[in-house]
């Protein structure tokens, strides 16, 4: 053997234990800021694998942290600060998907859109009669005890577009409005609190993305925002923002796009909102931050924080942007967007290692929220998921 | 007398300084001695054959096979080119890390695996690991069909081939998913997440009904169904160790599940042994709902039973044609390169007729080199146990070293054990 190839040899070996070492925890937010809860009382009283995954959580206006799970059933869960703990509400009638769906409105009802599955390419739709919305209207909760599978007492409030699941929503509480996007056809709709009404207002996106013949999707928006003036903003075809003036009723494709590589606007979407001082910031799925001012349509694209697809959940903790970012097949992590200072703070990937008692990382997560105290939920949305806590450092 | 006190002290102190040995034949293989590891691909195949997977980290994984029946050893070939990756210059084909299975059609199954994961920093980027190939090599044929890459950005960790149902089964790293090809259907499967990082279930067992088993969380079992294509999980618990990490071991090694099983023909249930202790146990999945578990002892070198530095199991077990486990058991914690100091490796065995177990000694070669560890077993129809692991290599003046590296100070290289028990 020559000397370089024994040299190299050596390398190679000498790395077979750095594989996963200490150093690792580099990589990972810090682990005295983040832990996790089951979602349940394990191993019997917990919401099952293949059930479990999060993608959409929801903060009522008393600090309760509301989550619903997707998978082969969906679970609607609870967490009250107070307490800590996550219990599981029960099983939501004829849901399979909860995805980003689910708003709290200022009396503490919890309403729910239920779809069959999203980002699949619209399978499960040929004969879908549609997505319910589902009011759930809480009553001693904390007295209740865990009884997983048990369907969940809940007001059917009909299904917005029949044929469609419901892929996201978003309420205005001051106007006692829901409003909605549908899956897999983009159709916006609202939904009227006081009068129990639906109405539709024109779809996002009407043809599918430029692709492979096996692909099937439009580009519609993941979230809504709702601005001061109760203005509703989302994403669509081509990669534009759409607008919604309620006043109005009608929907707007605005000559107004979010921010992308030049070239891939059309496969660019908004993946989530969260407001701040009068502007909307959102992540794209691309993997872009930007901030959008609802008043002057002034878009200003503040980068990618990640080297990632992708950003899965933004929340405001006073002036700090919380975020997660990363594709189904990548490695999600953290940041954080200071907003006065404009400046990035990566914070890793999202990995709870309290070994010898509990570890689990967060490969994927798709939805995120801060609650009251400043805390920020972080919903993992795999086979067997759990509920990451991050505690921010104070400033 | 005082002659016979005089024979038996000398006796006493010569044994005290012998240790006890077992001979094992080495076959190394030529131009291979950079492979620097072997981790549970090793299978003796009805006709002969002995496969193995060398690893190789930050290069190129080799398949290799000794025909028992001419006693030359064979180099298939390389992981990446047969994956079709050579020019690609990303994460290269640098193991075999499961299992291998024999099929109907007489093909032996597997799946690829990575070598480095550079903190997952390069995880689903351009420069990273493209993911698992599922294989079959054909001995008719000598050629090896590469099924396509299967598992997009990781590595088939653990694995078993089923030859009921047809198909070759992993969990995969980092993200720990239940993943399966259906050889018949020519589809690739991935069932989601299973365990985490540090605690991938390293071995998966399957029955005579096809159920495929597995470990996760504090020494719990899960099954899944091909028929339904469900995975249930059970209550019965592997015996375990309470939960911990030993000073000195390696910060991804968990102590909370199995670490190997095997499957018995004769009595229809899994023998195994726990990561942490090396806890030898029963697994009988016709017992009950759920299976039945029974701790039937300890299978590391006596003089660490009830130490808490007991070195991590390894997955060198075997049930040999005699019905006694065979099982390579580590001299201290090793794990090739990344082992901090050497020392020889034992042969064990716990005999299923009368439950006794036995320390047949160091393993060391007919010159006197010890086995350093091993971490793959099997058996050979004429009862030959096969062991893969880490020889000592010994330097000779002005000639360069053939090693793949050292274990604490210690040159080693791969080799293909053999022990032949007693006819």
């Amino acid at each position: 053997m020559r000397r370089r190839d024994l040299l190299l040899a050596l390398a190679g070996a000498a790395t077979l234990r750095a594989q996963r070492d200490p150093s690792y925890d580099r990589s990972v937010v810090k682990q005295t800021r983040i832990d996790l809860r089951n979602l349940g009382y394990p191993p019997e009283d917990v919401i099952p694998p293949d059930e479990s995954a999060i993608r959409a959580l929801a903060i009522a206006p008393d600090g309760a942290v509301y989550g619903a799970t997707s998978g082969k059933r969906s679970h609607l869960f609870v967490l009250y600060p107070q307490h800590g703990y996550v219990q599981p509400l029960g099983v939501l009638p004829g849901v399979k998907t909860v995805h980003h769906s689910l708003v709290v409105s200022t009396q503490g009802d919890v309403f729910i859109g239920g779809s069959t599955g999203v980002d699949n390419g619209g399978a499960g739709y040929e004969n879908y009669a549609g997505g319910h919305l589902l009011k759930y209207a809480h009553r001693n909760d904390e007295q209740t005890q865990i009884s997983i599978g048990h369907p969940l007492a809940v007001a059917d409030l009909g299904a917005p577009v029949p044929g469609d699941g419901i892929y996201s929503l978003a309420i205005d509480r001051k106007a006692g409005t829901i409003y909605g996007l549908t899956y897999p056809h983009g159709h916006f709709f609202s939904y009227d609190l006081s009068g129990s009404r639906f109405r539709t207002h024109g779809q996002v996106a009407t043809e599918r993305m430029p692709g492979e013949k096996f692909e099937n999707e439009y580009a519609i928006g993941r979230a809504l925002a709702i601005d001061d003036d109760g203005i509703v903003f989302t994403s669509g075809q081509g990669g534009r923002f759409y607008r919604l003036v309620p006043s109005m009723g009608a929907l707007e494709s605005l000559n107004l796009y979010l921010p992308a590589a030049p070239g891939r606007e059309v496969y660019n979407r908004v993946d989530a909102w969260a407001d701040s001082g009068g502007l909307l910031y959102g992540g794209t799925s691309d993997g872009y931050l930007f901030r959008l001012d609802p008043k002057t349509l002034r878009v200003e694209n503040l980068g990618k924080p990640l080297d990632q697809a992708r950003i899965r959940g933004l929340a405001f903790v006073g002036d700090t942007l919380y975020g997660a970012g990363g594709d189904d097949d990548e490695m999600a992590r953290l940041f954080s967007y200071d907003r006065a200072r404009c400046t990035y703070q990566i914070l890793g990937m999202i990995d709870v290692n309290h070994r010898p008692y509990y570890a689990w990382q967060a490969y994927v997560v798709d939805a995120l929220a801060a609650g009251p105290d400043g805390t920020v939920y972080v919903g993992q949305a795999e086979r067997k998921s759990n509920l990451y806590l991050y505690y921010p450092e104070s400033k | 007398m005082k002659t016979l006190a005089f024979g038996l002290l000398i006796s006493a102190v010569t044994s005290i300084a012998q240790p006890r040995q077992v001979r094992v034949e080495a076959h190394v293989f030529p131009g291979l001695e950079r492979m620097d590891g072997n981790w549970a691909a090793l299978y003796a195949a009805s006709d002969g054959k002995v496969y193995a997977g060398l690893a190789y980290h930050g290069g190129d994984g080799h398949l290799v096979y000794y025909d028992s029946n001419t006693g030359r050893m064979h180099d298939v070939g390389n992981l990446t080119e047969l994956s079709g990756e050579s020019a690609l210059r990303r994460g290269p084909q640098s193991k075999i890390h499961a299992k291998f299975g024999e099929g109907k059609d007489g093909r032996i199954y597997f799946g690829t695996h990575a070598g480095l994961w550079w903190d997952y920093a390069r995880f689903a980027t351009k420069q990273g690991y493209p993911g698992a190939h599922w294989m079959a090599y054909d001995p008719k044929t000598s050629k090896v069909e590469d099924f396509g890459l299967g598992v997009p950005n990781e590595g088939v960790n653990t694995g078993a081939y089923d030859p009921q149902f047809n198909r070759i089964y992993g969990l995969s790293h980092p993200r720990g998913h239940f993943v399966y090809y259906d050889v018949a259907m020519r589809r690739a499967v991935d069932k989601g997440r299973i365990n985490n990082w540090e605690s991938i279930c390293r071995t998966l067992g399957i029955d005579d009904r096809g159920y495929v088993y597995g470990c996760f969380g504090e020494g719990r079992v899960f099954r899944y169904d091909p028929r339904s294509d469900e995975i249930r999980e059970l209550s019965v618990r592997v015996p375990i160790r309470p939960k911990g990490i030993s000073l000195g071991r390696d910060y991804y090694k968990s102590e909370t599940g199995w670490r190997t099983v095997v499957w018995d023909t004769q009595s229809r249930q899994f023998y195994g042994v726990d990561e942490s202790a090396t806890i030898l146990f029963s697994f009988n999945p016709y017992e009950g709902v759920d299976g039945e578990m029974k701790r039937l002892g300890e299978l590391s070198i006596p003089e660490f039973r009830g130490r808490r530095d007991v070195p991590y199991a390894t997955l060198s077990l075997a049930l040999g044609r005699d019905r006694k486990l065979y099982y390579g058991a580590a001299g201290r914690e090793f794990d090739y390169g990344g082992s901090a100091a050497a020392a020889a490796s034992h042969i064990m065995t716990y005999d299923l007729n009368t439950g006794r177990t036995d320390d047949l000694g160091e393993m060391v070669l007919a010159d006197g080199r010890i086995v350093l560890g091993t971490n793959a077993a099997d058996v050979g129809a004429d009862g030959t146990i096969y062991f893969m692991g880490a020889i000592e290599v010994r330097p000779e003046k002005g000639k360069p070293v053939e090693a793949a590296g050292k274990v604490g100070d210690t040159w080693y290289r791969l080799a293909l054990l053999t022990y032949r028990p007693n006819p």
